[in-house]
């Protein structure tokens, strides 16, 4: 069994490194410096895969902690910029989403050891898979909302005819942030989709209805209906550029209010008892 | 060792272009024809001739420029006398200045264009060919290019558009990046037009279409562009097609509105559009800019681009020029220790000769009989220095002979207090 407190530590300090040297190689315009951010994250994530498969999740008593359950969202989040780096060649979404990995690290570490204890009636492999599934859509709508901040602020400054210059020369054209958030939004709508069933179908037998009115569901519901609406938009094609930039960038905000604000200060099931 | 640098030559600000054609030397012949022949006082050359100058780097001495002009002038069969109003001469220090600010791009017409570095690397190898280099040039001309890899790499200075047509590309790529995948449709003809036409092509646009009133005038350019010619009435139906759209008609009525590019865009599928407008007046109605994933520029937009370039690449310049001063001071280190180093060596060669000899000498006068006989340490050492002392002190006046002839005065006609001043600096007496 492995030290989570040491695996934490370093994973952060290697995404930290990452954030420091893909930033600045793109703010210093430097490309050596962006492939050592881009390698010093496949390292961290590389690293964190590895303290899985010896049992990181066995390290903690009783359930994972809140810490941890951060730390595998920042995993996701590592695994949809690595993806998007390999298979489209842009290095710039996965610079940008490592400071998000980093970020998520860093809140975890303070609640390490906060163990979320899950009633035995969640205890199922529904659970695991309800979960897998919403972190995969959340990572890949927080890279979604990344690559959308950028193509707003580009979009504009090239629609209000203003410059282009310094580490902006050397952002991804308009069109490639746009289907990089088509990628992102065709592949979190199906995930997210099968994390919210999941979840209902296990609702039933716990809670004694499919849909409780619980705040939780209500949130992820109107995420689910905006989702659903950017997804179809998408795929008619009748939507590109700006609209499901701006789209997008509102459900992943839903999505952190969901997830750091209903689950943290409204009474929900989705509240569970921590120590 | 010969090592001084001259250079010659006349450009785009010294002569019009048809004095720039009367005196353009060929770079690209063969050792016997080539211009300016190597000589005692040219030991090596280099002709870079452009469109914009025609400039001759050599290595020489004191009477090297006169020879060249002489050479130039006779290559070109005119006399020196109606060469020499539009030449600029440079020597040393500023020969090598000059030549590194035009390999940089910092003295050409367009500040910051690529092709001159290009068209130097190929006189330096032509002249190379021609076996008209030597150490002097080879390490000038290797420098030369290693300061304008320098200059591009640390300042901006060869970034950004600084034409109208490049600039409109330039922003095509931002939009649409990778533009092999893009179609392109020139609407009227013009000269920008087609350069920007001729910039598409060069990135590797898919198809471009070539729209004229004047059909036959539209299949000439379409001819010229490897393009697909079309009558002006079927703009309309083609714009679906195209993503990037050059208009310069002479219309006095816009021939592109708004309310028709939102039926296009449906029928595109939301897919942007970039219209670049260089008629004046314009032919694509303003508004148009303001559609969702539709992008509009202007002649006085992309004009606006084009002087914010320029002045943004004259401050480059400034940290260019400077990069350019430290280059040459190392240049010119170098060039000094060409000079300096058989010197060194000269004076210690001198000095270890004069050792030598003594040494030589008092080993033939050496009695080893009686050095060998004395049994005492005491007085084998005695023996020792009434051997070497006399050595030593030839050695120490011969090796003073010529600095206190100098500083008699017997060869040399500086004064007393500059002699006793260079004897007491060079030996450090206070």
């Amino acid at each position: 069994m492995i030290s989570h407190e040491l695996t934490s530590w370093s994973i952060f300090i290697f995404f930290m490194l990452a954030t420091l040297t893909g930033l600045g190689g793109i703010l210093g315009r430097r490309p050596a410096l962006q492939r050592a951010g881009c390698i010093l994250a496949t390292v961290a994530f590389l690293l964190q895969t590895t303290s899985f498969f010896l049992g990181f999740h066995k390290s903690f008593e009783g359930g994972l902690s809140a810490g941890a359950y951060l730390q595998i969202f920042a995993w996701f989040t590592g695994l949809v910029g690595l993806v998007l780096w390999f298979k489209l060649k842009q290095r710039t979404a996965l610079i940008f989403a490592v400071p998000l990995c980093a970020a998520l690290f860093a809140m975890s570490l303070p609640y390490m050891e906060q163990t979320i204890v899950l009633p035995a009636s969640l205890r199922s492999s529904f659970y695991v898979l309800h979960i897998a599934f919403l972190f995969i859509s959340l990572s890949l709508m927080a890279v979604s909302f990344i690559v959308s901040c950028l193509f707003l602020f580009l979009e504009r400054r090239i629609k209000s005819k203003q410059r282009i210059k310094g580490f902006m020369e050397d952002m991804p054209a308009l069109s490639v942030l746009d289907s990089i958030n088509k990628v992102c939004i065709l592949t979190s709508f199906p995930f997210y989709t099968i994390g919210i069933l999941s979840g209902l179908i296990r609702n039933k037998p716990v809670y004694g209805a499919t849909f409780s009115g619980d705040p939780k569901e209500i949130v992820s519901l109107i995420i689910w209906a905006l989702l659903a609406f950017v997804f179809h938009n998408r795929l008619s094609a009748s939507w590109a550029g700006k609209k499901p930039a701006l789209t997008m960038i509102c459900i992943f905000l839903l999505s952190l209010f969901s997830l750091f604000v209903v689950n943290t200060l409204m009474d929900t099931h989705h509240t569970f008892i921590s120590h | 060792m010969d090592t001084s640098i001259f250079l010659v030559g006349l450009n785009h600000r010294t002569a019009n272009v048809d004095i720039r054609e009367r005196f353009a030397l060929a770079n690209h012949c063969s050792q016997e024809l080539w211009a300016i022949p190597c000589s005692n006082n040219i030991r090596e050359n280099i002709i870079l001739s452009t469109c914009n100058r025609v400039e001759v780097v050599a290595s020489g001495n004191t009477k090297t420029v006169d020879e060249l002009l002489e050479d130039w002038a006779r290559a070109r069969n005119v006399s020196v006398d109606e060469l020499k109003p539009y030449v600029y001469t440079y020597s040393h220090e500023e020969a090598i200045r000059h030549l590194f600010l035009v390999a940089s791009s910092l003295d050409s017409m367009v500040v910051g264009e690529p092709q001159i570095l290009g068209q130097l690397k190929k006189a330096y190898k032509q002249a190379a060919s021609a076996k008209k280099t030597g150490p002097i040039l080879n390490r000038l001309l290797h420098k030369a290019f290693s300061v304008a890899k320098r200059v591009r790499t640390e300042t901006q200075v060869a970034s950004n558009a600084v034409s109208i047509s490049y600039a409109a590309v330039e922003l095509a790529k931002r939009i649409f990046g990778d533009l092999s995948q893009h179609k392109a449709m020139l609407i009227g003809a013009g000269e920008m037009a087609e350069l920007a036409a001729k910039h598409l092509l060069h990135f590797g646009i898919e198809e471009l279409f070539v729209a004229n009133r004047t059909f036959s005038r539209a299949q000439t350019l379409a001819e010229e562009f490897s393009a697909r010619a079309l009558p002006f009435e079927s703009i309309n139906e083609t714009l679906p097609k195209v993503d990037i759209i050059i208009t310069s008609t002479g219309s006095t009525d816009p021939i592109i509105r708004a309310r028709n590019i939102v039926g296009v865009l449906r029928e595109r599928k939301n897919r942007p559009m970039f219209f670049i407008d260089i008629a004046v007046p314009r032919d694509v109605d303003p508004d148009v800019n303001g559609i969702d994933n539709v992008y509009l520029y202007d002649i006085d937009d992309l004009k606006e681009i084009v002087e914010e370039n320029l002045s943004s690449r004259k401050d480059e310049a400034h940290k260019a020029k400077k990069i350019v001063e430290d280059e040459v001071a190392t240049y010119t280190q170098w060039l000094k220790s060409l000079e300096v180093q058989p010197t060194i060596v000269k004076l210690i060669d001198r000095h270890e000769r004069i050792a030598h000899e003594e040494l030589e000498h008092t080993l033939r006068h050496l009695d080893t009989s009686r050095l060998s006989a004395q049994s005492d340490p005491k007085a084998v050492k005695e023996e020792l220095q009434n051997i070497l002392e006399p050595m030593l002190q030839a050695i120490v006046h011969k090796i003073n002979h010529e600095p206190l002839m100098y500083l008699k005065g017997e060869s040399t006609h500086l004064g007393s207090i500059e002699r006793i001043n260079t004897i007491r600096s060079v030996f450090g007496l206070k």
